[in-house]
């Protein structure tokens, strides 16, 4: 039998043991992934990355998969989400031929990665620059292999190659969200139709902020997307945001508003239970800024509480894995760490390098 | 249309404006925007000493927090290396601007 003296030793221990540590990941200047003790703050593995500096970032559908791109070098990275070890990376660059693009997705067999991009060929007396692209590329090969270009309505939207992408779960339609979303056979890399809402800027950023990442945009299940929308209604166009949801397989779109638009309204962030949403909703510019978090209720999608707090000019809203914290991070080297309850700020940590627009993701 | 032959000076500009938007070059505001792929040139953006207002309770704080996500995106050209074309080494011996600036390379144009 145990001495009671250990006992007591051994419950104290483990009340001091968080319940569930997980892990984030972050891209960092000048060219590293860092993965950080989401309990701590701690930095736990520094990356390096040969083709450069992180641009995006995104797990695979399975969670097993870590993707992410560089712009240095138009590199693709493939890692282990358990290990965090590269499993394949190379660089599209070549002295004569650049591409540019920002983030991606993969297809389910993890074979392909869908782009938007633009490729420059360096020809002896000029630069031949392509339009803007839907592209696949094939992560065995380490090549682009197919290509269309955008048709000039769709070239015309905003957001360019910075447009988040998602795909549905078989495989066969790609989502582009610009200031309309776009559904892509993927087999023929063709519009087949546009939805009329756009994706809710992210808080004091500009569209780059998401990174061709997927901040915001949440899976709830492999087949149903969530995240803010901005709507206009047809007869005085009066914008408005709401709750979107996105059935990824039968390419239907659900709507529902909630109010009149503030000046920006960040994508949302879920819980894993997927029955609340945080998002961060600007007034104001400049000097006169108010950030706010909203909390929603997605059960009955409703907004349940808010709280303002002292944001940054430019920032990205992440969360814990576990739901328990959000995260202020980026045009910085610390990450603020606000209680998810009570909407409180808790703590800073620093990581001793800035963060990229790669955006975050928590891991396991 | 191309059977349509403008008569007067009115109908010539709309044709003109028509044929414009086939052009290679293309104002910048106009519909499908162009693309700025080879470097920062085309961007006028004025810099991190003022904030769209004319004022600078806009701007990072201090600037050096935002420096290097214009270092990749070419928002501040003049101010700023171009990390694509030119300058991919200016931030490798230092992750953190607001932190290292000093060790920041130096750029000659």
């Amino acid at each position: 039998m145990l001495p009671r003296k250990l006992i007591c030793t051994l419950i104290a221990l483990a009340a001091a043991v968080p319940a569930h540590a997980g892990s984030l990941m972050l891209g960092t200047y000048p060219d590293k992934l860092f993965t950080i003790d989401d309990q701590t703050g701690a930095v736990k593995d520094k990356i390096a990355l040969e083709t450069g500096l992180p641009v995006s970032l995104r797990l695979s559908a399975d969670r097993s998969k870590i993707y992410a791109t560089t712009i240095t070098t138009s590199g693709v990275i493939v890692l282990d989400a358990a290990t965090h070890k590269i499993l394949t990376q190379f660089a599209l660059n070549t002295p004569t031929e650049k591409y540019r693009f920002n983030g991606g997705v993969p297809d389910p067999t993890g074979r392909y990665f869908y782009t938007v991009l633009m490729r420059i060929d360096k020809q002896v007396d000029r630069y031949v620059v392509s339009k803007q692209q839907f592209a696949v590329i094939d992560l065995v090969a380490k090549k682009v292999v197919r290509t269309a270009d955008l048709e000039p309505q769709d070239d015309a939207l905003a957001g360019g190659y910075r447009a988040p992408m998602m795909i549905s779960p078989d495989g066969k339609t790609l989502y582009l969200f610009k200031n309309k979303v776009l559904l892509v056979d993927a087999a023929s890399l063709k519009v087949v139709d546009r939805i009329d809402v756009e994706k809710a800027d992210a808080t004091g950023y500009e569209n780059v902020a998401f990174g061709g990442g997927i901040e915001g945009l949440q899976l709830t299940t492999p087949n149903q997307l969530v995240s803010m929308f901005t709507a206009d209604d047809p007869y005085v166009h009066n914008k408005i945001f709401g709750i979107g949801r996105f059935d990824l397989t039968a390419r239907k779109f659900a709507f529902t508003p909630i109010g009149p638009i503030t000046n920006q309204i960040s994508g949302l962030e879920v819980t894993p239970d997927g029955k609340t949403a945080y998002t961060v909703a600007t007034t104001g510019m400049t000097g006169n800024k108010r950030c706010e978090f909203w909390k929603f209720d997605l059960t009955d999608l409703k907004l349940t509480d808010k709280q303002e707090f002292h944001c940054r000019s430019r920032f990205t809203l992440g969360m814990s894995q576990d739901g328990a914290k959000l995260y202020i991070y980026g045009a910085s080297y610390d990450i603020e760490v606000y209680d998810a309850a009570s909407l409180k700020w808790e703590k800073t940590w620093d990581m001793a390098a800035d963060a990229t627009m790669a955006g975050m993701i928590a891991l396991q | 249309m191309k059977h349509l032959t403008p008569l007067n000076a009115k109908a010539r500009r709309i044709s003109a404006d028509l044929a414009a938007q086939e052009e290679d070059v293309v104002a910048l505001q106009q519909a499908p925007r162009p693309h700025v792929p080879l470097g920062c040139s085309l961007s006028f953006s004025p810099g991190w000493e003022v904030d769209a207002t004319g004022g600078t309770a806009g701007l990072c704080q201090p600037v050096e927090r935002d420096l290097y996500d214009c270092y990749v995106t070419c928002f501040w050209p003049v101010q700023v290396a171009d990390h694509v074309n030119y300058s991919p080494d200016w931030a490798s011996n230092c992750a953190a601007a607001t932190k290292d600036w000093r060790n920041l390379d130096i750029v000659f144009p």
